[in-house]
């Protein structure tokens, strides 16, 4: 019944219809954590820090040894969030978040087409759930989300808000949506960012890119952003500042770490997955390494993606400004 | 599914029964739809999760019927005793579709036409709903009056039975051995073409709109040969010079050349502005057909209060 093709159901994440538009503002709450999520107990939420930080990077893993689109993994973690901010998972049973995690990652490559099976996942993580289990959990999955596996996501609003700042360029284009990407990326490993709204993360996402390519033209294009009705300028403010601090921190670090080793250079999230294993308690110490050789796959492609985006700056004559406007 | 008290069934689907039941914990009433998307070795099948959250986004629209929710409920196989797990589609109730309302107004105690302020807004609120499926990029494939349902008190029509097309191909025959209607069939389709887009919809909501006005169908032919000469028999053989490339279609013969009636004749009581509304949505070649959103500002709606929708 779709007429594009269904293989790739998941529109929101490139092109959106422009008629569009209007509803996915109108019911983008429904596809975010519950508010109350963020207004939850300090002991829950703590310790959904900690429990969503390893949910991440198993499923970078699963991510990897899959060779799925970043995307699916993008959507197994929205499900997991909405999903715990609408039941209550606890300490008191850690399978049930390895579950939660694993069942989210089936349904994220379902969704998305991509070839998945569960022993890709399985096993090396000391834990196995037998197929029946992982399916009844996709069906708790499902019902607690009522069946909104279509995630509004940061992503489907990108095209929107880049055709406000009429840009002829269509590589222009096309690099502030790439970079937007990469930070919508990034962010959506950070807690902090739960409390936006897609497409407040899609706007910020586009003026910090613009930031770093067109910096000339961020107040304008940051107007026009401001100016749109659906558009909230005290959420986007805060979410920008925060946004732009999380790339500075990324750059610095990376800057740092080519300065300081000769090693692999790093970005913050990557930095933070190693602190978090290192403090953490050392029972997992096999978590521990596979994580960290990932996390430096993470931080190596990257790089590389960064290195390519420098590149096609200097060669149509833009600059990437890594100082930030505080 | 005891959650569900079942009261009657409603209609006979392609797949199943549709029962109208009660919540018992609400008392709302709700229309239970049994699918054929079992669960299983893989669980829930990523064509269904995929249509059934299509169908959760589109249903969001006034235009569509809701979809409250999806319940699964234990089937015993008949061959090993397992149980399997089979979903239901929980929808909102109405009243009626819109060919009970149709046949009711033809026979029983009152035949009476179909008021012509009705049939306005109802074939708005279609265009309405068609135009939203679209934007999303999806056709429903299956436009006919027993797939829109009615709140008759209210007025309001809505799209119901968005096929989950692709969770299963669609049958020559339903459940019940009744055959699929052609009478709503684009001819692009009819003659074998496989790319086909928004236009066979439109087309569609054509034959509804003749329908409404004349009490019976418009071409309500019997096979697919049937079918095409009814549509040739009232709007001409298509030519190439109307219809680029119809001669070269899969299933393209050479059938008896008519002349186009006049379609005024077709629809008696309709007045200029919806002739000419209903001559562009049956366009024969689908690039020149209506597109529903444009269709929504044709003058023939101009008489219709269109903020109360
Ligand atoms: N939500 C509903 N409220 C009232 N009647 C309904 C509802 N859904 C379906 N029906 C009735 O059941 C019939 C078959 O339902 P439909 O969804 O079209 O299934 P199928 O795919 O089997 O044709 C409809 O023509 C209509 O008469
Ligand atoms: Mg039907």
């Amino acid at each position: 019944m779709e007429f594009d093709n269904i293989g790739k159901p998941l529109t929101s994440f490139q092109e959106h219809y422009p008629d569009t538009i209007p509803d996915l503002f109108a019911s983008e709450n429904d596809h975010m954590p519950s508010q109350s999520f963020s207004t939850s107990p300090s002991k829950t939420r703590d310790f959904y820090v900690s429990f969503r930080r390893e949910a991440i990077s198993l499923i970078f893993q699963a991510q990897f040894s899959c060779n799925f689109d970043p995307f699916v993994s993008y959507l197994a973690v929205n499900y997991m969030d909405r999903f715990v901010s609408k039941q209550e998972i606890t300490q008191e049973k850690p399978w049930l978040s390895k579950l939660l995690v694993v069942a989210s990652i089936s349904l994220a490559a379902k969704m998305s087409n991509s070839p998945f099976s569960l022993s890709h996942i399985q096993g090396e993580e000391g834990f196995n759930f037998d197929a029946q289990t992982v399916h009844k959990m996709e069906v708790l999955i499902l019902d607690t989300l009522s069946w909104r596996m279509r995630s509004i996501t940061p992503f489907s609003f990108l095209c929107f808000f880049v055709s406000l700042f009429e840009l002829n360029d269509p590589t222009l284009t096309q690099a502030l949506k790439d970079r937007a990407s990469e930070t919508i990326y990034s962010a959506h490993n950070e807690m902090k960012f739960l409390e936006f709204k897609p497409s407040i993360i899609a706007a910020s996402a586009i003026l910090s890119a613009s930031h770093e390519l067109f910096p000339l033209q961020f107040s304008s294009f940051k107007a026009s952003i401001s100016d749109c009705q659906y558009v909230d300028t005290e959420s986007l403010l805060k979410c920008l500042n925060l946004m732009q601090e999380m790339v500075m921190m990324q750059g610095y670090e990376s800057i740092l770490e080519t300065v300081s080793s000769s090693r692999t250079p790093m970005s913050v999230l990557d930095r933070h997955f190693m602190m978090t294993n290192s403090e953490s308690d050392n029972t997992c110490s096999n978590t521990t390494t596979t994580t960290t050789t990932d996390a430096i796959a993470v931080a190596e492609k990257r790089q590389i993606k960064r290195r390519k985006l420098s590149d096609f700056c200097s060669k149509s004559g833009f600059q990437i400004s890594q100082s930030n406007q505080w | 599914m005891d959650n569900y008290e079942k009261l009657e069934k409603v209609g006979e689907g392609t797949y199943g029964k549709v029962y109208k039941a009660k919540d018992r914990s609400t008392g709302q009433l709700v229309a239970l739809k049994k699918t054929k998307l079992e669960m299983d070795e893989e669980g829930v099948p990523p064509t269904a999760l995929r249509e059934v959250s299509l169908l959760q986004m589109l249903s969001q629209s006034l235009y569509v019927v809701r979809l409250l929710c999806v319940e699964h409920a234990d089937k015993r196989n008949n061959t090993d005793g397992k149980p399997k797990p089979v979903l239901y589609l929980v929808f909102e109730y109405l009243d009626t579709d819109l060919k009970k309302y149709i046949d009711s107004h033809r026979k029983g105690p009152n035949p009476r036409p179909l008021s012509h302020t009705l049939i306005r807004s109802f074939l708005y609120q279609l265009c309405k709903g068609v135009a939203h499926c679209h934007s999303h990029g999806v056709l429903h494939r299956d436009l006919k009056p027993q797939n829109l349902l009615l709140d008759k008190d209210r007025g309001i029509l809505k799209i119901a039975d968005l096929g989950l097309g692709r969770a299963f191909t669609v049958p020559m025959k339903s459940y019940t051995h009744e055959i699929v209607t052609l009478w709503y069939r684009a001819p692009e389709v009819l003659l074998g073409s496989t790319h086909y887009s928004t236009g066979v919809d439109m087309w569609s909501v054509g034959c509804i709109f003749a329908e409404m006005v004349r009490r019976q169908a418009l071409f309500p032919g019997d096979s697919e040969f049937q079918q095409l000469l009814h549509i040739f028999r009232l709007l001409g053989t298509p030519t190439e010079k109307q219809w680029p490339g119809v001669t070269s279609l899969r299933d393209w013969h050479v059938y008896p050349q008519w002349e186009p009636q006049n379609l005024a004749r077709a629809v008696p009581s309709l007045g200029p502005d919806g002739v000419d509304l209903l001559s562009k949505m049956l366009k024969y070649d689908p690039a020149e057909r209506i597109s529903a959103k444009a269709a929504l500002d044709h003058p023939y709606f101009d008489s219709l209060d269109k903020s109360q929708f």
